[in-house]
């Protein structure tokens, strides 16, 4: 019965990392930029619900679209303004660039909001789930399940509209996808906006769950890296694959060995994958 | 020169130090095929290129559809109506053909008529049709190649400009596509079609240009093109009489 708790916690858990890693992915994929901005817009996302919660009394599950879209107006912007001035560049010039704005956004938080620990209790929280023997505080399984309906929104969007199929042409062959009209820089910008409006939402969700701190978008940012190399860089499924093996190998490393290892048991598996499947759990693909 | 669909006026461009097109002029009529000959490296590819907005044009002007359209991008040219076949075909892999068709109409809103031309380019290639769910990447050479026209044809173009078709295909395959672009231009879309093989281009196309080292050496009706001893030496490989 142990093994079923720890499995729900992880799967939970795996929920919310998918959410974290598919607009990283996204972003890595579509446009070879490894965002280190990833980690602070999530930290950004958990404080605007925290304080709309706070001041405006607003529940954080009805400021996920409100506080993805801010986010979304960011991650465009930034793309738009200056990371499409450097593209083309090799992969470390953007890496190097989204590090520096990493750098004066988190320092900005911190500044701004300072590096304490901060906590969003919920006055009226959902109570406790009991699934046969395995209990799950509601509100947890709550932001798991919006965790995977905004996933599969993501998925939805590239593979059925007009706008998502841009997205996967440019990913694919960017002359090519130029050829038939496709405004690439604006696409770039869209796809950096819609990574951070995944961010930003995987940031009101885990503001339930986490304590709220700039001091967290390293350990989030090493989480989005994981899943993405465990699941395989640049699909939705991929994150997600890759999102629930997370969760649910911290699960178990912290059962079998303490929780003071989940880290480093998943950068080992991490290690593993790399030598043994370096594609990751399901191969390379595009955004299918 | 009132009936052209595409004009190219003392075009240069290039990559870098090396300039590619040296002042390449011509025309493609209305209505027409025209075809491009010429060996590898002289310019034919990145003459395509430059006109639709790849690479950017160094001097010299394009103009479509009553418009300068010079280093106007490629947005600009598709919604003129000239339309660019990549060498290659370059359809986007891990995706569908409906969904590689549906990206050639994507500067399109009219939803019925692209649902009529989708029909069209399954009537046309009824093997796309079959393979409508496959993804793009699994096609044969010869499917790939109608897939690529197919996905040119769905932007509704005025002039469709078709980088090397035979590439690499079988003669079957060659025959097939050849006779489908007939049947496009029949339907009033003026074609220009670079072709290594020069006696299927000279004999699907009303004129040809021939095209050396970046710069325009030869032009006429493909029969003369075809009938003249120089270039039945230099690209038709007849032995000289």
């Amino acid at each position: 019965m142990l093994y079923l708790q720890v499995a729900a916690n992880g799967l939970v858990l795996g929920g919310l990392y998918a959410c974290i890693a598919v607009g990283f992915s996204l972003v890595w994929g579509v446009l070879n930029v490894i965002n280190i901005l990833h980690g602070s817009f999530i930290v950004l996302g958990s404080y605007l619900a925290l304080f709309a919660y706070q001041v405006l009394g607003l529940h954080p599950f009805l400021a996920i679209l409100p506080v993805a879209a801010a986010l979304y107006a960011v991650g465009h912007a930034t793309q738009g303004l200056l990371v499409n001035r450097v593209i083309a560049a090799p992969v470390l010039m953007t890496l190097t660039l989204t590090f520096g704005l990493d750098l004066m956004l988190n320092n900005t938080m911190i500044v701004a909001f300072t590096a304490d620990y901060r906590r969003l209790n919920l006055e009226t929280p959902l109570g406790v789930l009991f699934l046969g023997d395995v209990v799950l505080p509601g509100d947890r399984v709550a932001a798991m399940a919006l965790a995977l309906l905004l996933t599969g929104g993501l998925w939805l969007l590239l593979r059925g509209t007009r706008l998502g199929r841009a997205v996967v042409a440019v990913r694919m062959d960017r002359d090519a996808a130029a050829l038939m009209g496709v405004n690439v820089p604006r696409i770039n910008a869209v796809t950096f906006g819609l990574g951070a409006a995944m961010a930003g939402a995987a940031g009101v969700l885990l503001a339930l769950i986490f304590p709220v701190s700039p001091l967290n978008s390293g350990l989030f940012l090493g989480k989005a890296f994981t899943v993405c190399v465990l699941g395989g860089l640049g699909s939705v499924p991929g994150a997600l694959v890759g999102g629930i093996a997370l969760g649910l190998i911290e699960s178990f490393g912290a059962l079998w060995l303490g929780p003071e290892w989940a880290i480093t048991i998943s950068f080992m598996v991490l290690i593993a994958v790399l030598a043994l499947r370096p594609d990751g759990l399901l191969g390379r693909r595009g955004y299918a | 020169m009132s009936d052209a669909a595409l004009e190219v006026e003392e075009l240069h461009a290039g990559y870098g130090d090396v300039a590619v097109l040296r002042g390449v002029s011509l025309s493609v009529a209305a209505g027409a095929i025209t075809c491009i000959i010429g060996s590898n490296g002289a310019g034919k590819t990145t003459l395509l290129r430059a006109v639709s907005g790849l690479v950017s044009a160094r001097a010299g002007r394009v103009r479509a559809a009553g418009q300068d359209l010079t280093n106007a991008g490629p947005e600009a040219m598709v919604r003129a109506g000239v339309v660019h076949v990549p060498e290659g075909r370059r359809l986007f892999a891990a995706m569908s053909v409906r969904d590689n068709l549906l990206m050639g109409a994507y500067l399109r809103r009219d939803q019925a008529a692209i649902r009529r031309d989708l029909e069209r380019v399954y009537e046309t290639f009824p093997r796309l049709a079959e393979r409508r769910h496959q993804d793009a990447s699994t096609l044969s050479g010869g499917e790939q190649q109608m897939c690529a026209i197919g996905r040119g044809i769905m932007a509704d173009p005025r002039v469709l400009m078709i980088d090397e078709l035979s590439l690499g295909l079988a003669p079957a395959a060659v025959d097939l596509l050849m006779d489908a672009l007939r049947a496009i231009n029949a339907a009033g879309v003026a074609i220009l079609l670079v072709e290594q093989d020069v006696m299927a281009a000279l004999d699907v196309a009303h004129a040809g240009y021939i095209l050396d080292r970046g710069s325009v050496v030869g032009a006429g009706s493909s029969a003369a093109l075809a009938a003249d001893p120089m270039i039945r030496e230099a690209y038709l490989g007849a032995v000289q009489a």
